[in-house]
């Protein structure tokens, strides 16, 4: 999409299978408008994703992370998201001792009828990653790679 | 041969610049707390007082290189076919390493015996062995780690480098030992050095000096086979290893690889990367079967791979260059002379049939 | 440790040294092996010491060099009875383990002793100008450490020698034990863990941190020394970080790999790490490892009031959950 170059970013978003992937779908079905910057990729629940997912999106070259799953007590498997939400939350608090802004990794609950709030999640996050602009990435093996061009941009 | 050299300290960095202009030039500098070989620059100290915390190895024998670059495609004619396509990637250029050590650099003729040996010749080594050079630092004087005597080496061993160089009060003597090496002291910073040729004697014999009598070690690769069997004494000398990789990635003479192909869609790469014989994995067969299953069969094979097998279709050289850096970066201090040395003095229980 | 604390000199070393090693008299018959330190190759210099006859107690040594955390060794000797012995430190991983199932209570046998502190091998190499290869001779006393190198004496305040985690110690005394030789310093696990170091590092802006870590994960030989040496790391064999499938780093030299390594290290640890440090301490090109570990911890007791090493039976904080988290503000869009 050479239109968009430049425009976009890359956020990738991790979708639970019962709730938010089919929040997602509702608001596709009810024609609500989003950005675009958002990959979704399905996953079984919100807890089966493993923190180090995120990380491993934002160093291959992700702008952001999202995840979204069932609201708490409403999850499929019962109790996924709890877990969830504490492995979220301390990832979440972890990033900047990296080098990378928490703002750029989000995590929420979204169920399969609200295609509105889908539509206002994602809407807002692409703001806010928009706001903090391109995350840092890692330009080749060695560390010169990218240090020096980290040093000429600044 | 061309005569010795003379290079004044003051224009150390002045000559490193020159080549450099030609060749990719590593000096050992500080990273961190650590010593390391990295490519040099004006701008940065260099730091050649001790030993590097770790070898130039990977300037011969990168952490991982890239041996051949693929792509896969399907055939149109037939879809259900794939195409693949591969590019031999190899290395370019010219490399002068500067600061090195006898035991470091001696340790790549233990890799040439092996890599470019007659049957087998490895591209990617030789290519980076060729076009390597080494102007190697005499010690000045051996630290409690350093063995290099026990092993047929010396403070002052040129064998694998291409030159010489002896620090003599305010100064350098550079002695060439190839036709690579005399190429290097053709700068007009350099003046003729015969006249310190009696003080490099005396550095040199001093330095050995400091080196206690070393034990005989030609009963070593016997010995270390007549142990091969006593899991006790393995167990016992393994006892405290971690089965980390440190000793082997720091050892000049460590020369082990593993081939990786990293595939993403349909392009990919395939990689050689430093491999040791401490992890699990090194031994590791596909049907799940492990012929070195604890840290004592792993460590059984370091010791005994450079004091016994290596000898053993090597002409009894030994693989060790005695650097030591073996004994001083393993997190738990295990020390490969007290293992030796307990092979040899080791005694069969008696009364064993 | 750098807290004031009683002065107690050389003769008390000497005196629970020799009480330890009663203890250990007493109980090896019914063990295996007893784990302790002894001398290595220098006398800068300590070593894991495996004790299995009578004769090898009289070559054990307690001393600020007394380093290594020994419980690294403990899930290798499962089903032997073991004796081990412990700093403050160290025998928090031994809860650790013994809370994770990973060891059976009945099968080791502790001994503990008051620790005053290890020291910083690289704080000491700095002392005395960046080379310690000629090490003649060392002696120490809980003030000072008195080291000869290539001729020349030096004197270095023990206070300045000691490692980070000693200065800011707040279990010297074994928070388990069988055996306790000496008198117990007296545990201070009420006051809270010190961070200012982490704190500090996060105030820088985000180039500069991001830099910082490729900088210094650049000369990483991935060795994996940090995780062998970690006493929780204990899938051993069996390490995200060699699989091929899941395939979560490439064999390839690169620093993001690298980088990535110790994020997995990290998380791993989350809510079980006890800041031993043998990760940072093990590494043979000096990256400091530890910090995000430090981050780890801190944002654990932040979020769940939680301390990982102190109790036995306590679950930890990750395979557990509330309803209603009190210390979790969920984003509001």
């Amino acid at each position: 999409m050479p239109v968009l170059t430049g425009k976009e970013l890359r956020i990738v978003g991790f979708l639970c299978n019962w709730c938010s992937y089919g929040g997602a779908d509702t608001a596709g079905i009810g024609r609500f408008n989003q950005p675009t910057d958002l990959r979704i990729i399905k996953v079984p629940c919100s807890g089966r994703i493993d923190p180090l997912f995120v990380v491993k999106a934002l160093m291959n070259g992700a702008d952001g992370v999202l995840v979204s799953g069932c609201h708490p007590r409403d999850c499929h498997y019962a109790e996924g998201n709890f877990y969830a939400r504490r492995r979220l939350e301390i990832m979440h608090n972890f990033l900047p001792i990296i080098g990378y802004e928490p703002e750029r990794f989000e995590y929420t609950w979204v169920s399969a009828s609200e295609g509105q709030r889908w539509q206002q999640v994602v809407t807002s996050f692409t703001e806010q990653i928009h706001k903090l602009g391109p995350a840092p990435k890692i330009l080749g093996p060695e560390a010169s790679d990218t240090l020096s061009l980290m040093q000429a941009a600044l | 041969m061309d005569p010795v050299k003379y290079l004044k300290s003051a224009d150390l960095m002045s000559w490193l610049e020159e080549l450099a202009r030609e060749n990719k030039v590593f000096a050992p500098r500080y990273e961190g707390d650590a010593v390391i070989f990295a490519p040099f620059d004006p701008k940065q100290e260099i730091s050649i007082k001790h030993a590097a915390t770790m070898p130039p190895k990977k300037t011969v024998f990168p952490q991982s290189e890239k041996l051949v670059d693929f792509t896969y495609s399907k055939d149109p004619e037939n879809l259900s076919r794939i195409l693949i396509e591969a590019k031999e990637i190899l290395p370019k250029g010219t490399t002068v390493v500067f600061g090195s050590r006898p035991c470091d650099v001696r340790g790549f003729t233990m890799f040439d015996r092996v890599y470019l040996a007659e049957k087998t010749t490895d591209v990617y080594y030789k290519a980076r062995r060729e076009n390597t050079s080494f102007i190697t630092l005499a010690c000045e004087k051996p630290e409690t780690t350093c063995f290099c005597h026990w092993v047929d080496s010396s403070p002052s061993d040129a064998s694998g480098s291409d030159v010489l160089a002896t620090p003599i009060e305010d100064g350098y003597v550079l002695e060439p030992f190839s036709e690579k090496g005399q190429k290097l002291l053709t700068s007009s910073l350099l003046e003729n050095g015969e006249r310190w040729i009696l003080e490099v004697k005396d550095v040199h014999e001093n330095a050995a000096g400091f080196l206690a009598n070393a034990p005989d070690l030609s009963q070593a690769p016997q010995k270390l086979l007549d142990v091969f069997d006593n899991m006790e004494f393995w167990e016992n000398a393994a006892a405290k290893c971690l089965s980390c990789g440190a000793c082997t990635y720091l050892c000049p003479s460590c020369y082990c690889f593993n081939i990786t192909d990293e595939t993403t869609g349909m392009k990919g790469t395939r990689f050689r990367s430093w491999d040791n014989c401490m992890s699990a994995q090194f031994t590791m067969e596909a049907s799940g079967h492990n012929p070195r299953p604890t840290k004592a069969h792993r460590l059984k094979n370091r010791v005994g791979h450079k004091f016994s097998y290596y000898p053993a279709i090597h002409d009894g050289v030994i693989s060790c260059c005695g650097c030591g850096r073996c004994i001083k970066s393993c997190p738990v201090g295990i020390d490969i002379r007290e293992i030796v040395q307990e092979a040899i003095n080791h005694e069969p229980a008696i009364g064993k049939e | 440790m750098g807290n004031p604390r009683s002065e107690s000199n050389k003769g008390d070393q000497v005196k629970f040294q020799e009480e330890l090693k009663d203890n250990i008299r007493k109980a090896l018959p019914e063990l295996d092996v007893v784990i302790g330190w002894c001398g290595s190759f220098d006398p800068l210099h300590a070593t894991p010491h495996f004790m299995r006859r009578e004769e090898d107690i009289d070559k054990l040594e307690i001393s600020p060099l007394s380093v290594h955390n020994l419980a690294t060794y403990l899930p290798g000797l499962r089903g032997k009875k073991v004796g081990i012995v412990v700093k403050g430190c160290d025998s928090r991983s031994v809860v650790e383990l013994l809370q994770e199932n990973l060891i059976n209570r009945e099968d080791i046998t502790i001994f503990g002793f008051p620790c005053t502190g290890v020291v910083d091998q690289s704080k000491i190499k700095k002392a005395l100008g960046g080379h310690t290869g000629n090490i003649e001779f060392c002696d120490m006393s809980e003030s000072v450490i008195v080291i000869k190198s290539e001729d020349k004496a030096y004197t270095l305040p023990m206070a300045e020698m000691l490692a980070d985690k000693c200065s800011s110690c707040r279990y010297p005394d074994a928070v388990i034990s069988d055996y306790f030789a000496g008198e117990k310093i007296g545990n201070k696990g009420e006051e809270d863990a010190d961070y200012a170091a982490v704190e500090t590092f996060e105030n820088l802006s985000v180039p500069e941190r991001f830099g910082y870590w490729l900088k210094e994960f650049d000369r990483c030989i991935r060795c994996y020394a940090c995780r062998n040496a970690c006493p929780l790391c204990v899938c051993r064999d069996h390490c995200a970080a060699e699989s091929r499938d899941p395939h979560w780093l490439s064999q390839e030299n690169n620093v993001r790999d690298k980088l990535m390594f110790q994020v997995i290290h990290a998380y791993h640890l989350a809510g079980r790490c006890t800041e031993c440090g043998e990760c940072q301490r093990a590494c043979p090109v000096d990256i400091p490892v530890l910090m995000f570990k430090q981050k780890m911890n801190k944002e654990i007791r932040d979020t769940f009031q939680y301390e990982a090493g102190v109790d036995p039976e306590a679950t930890p904080p990750l395979l557990s959950f509330k309803m209603k988290e009190e210390n979790i503000t969920e984003k509001v869009w």
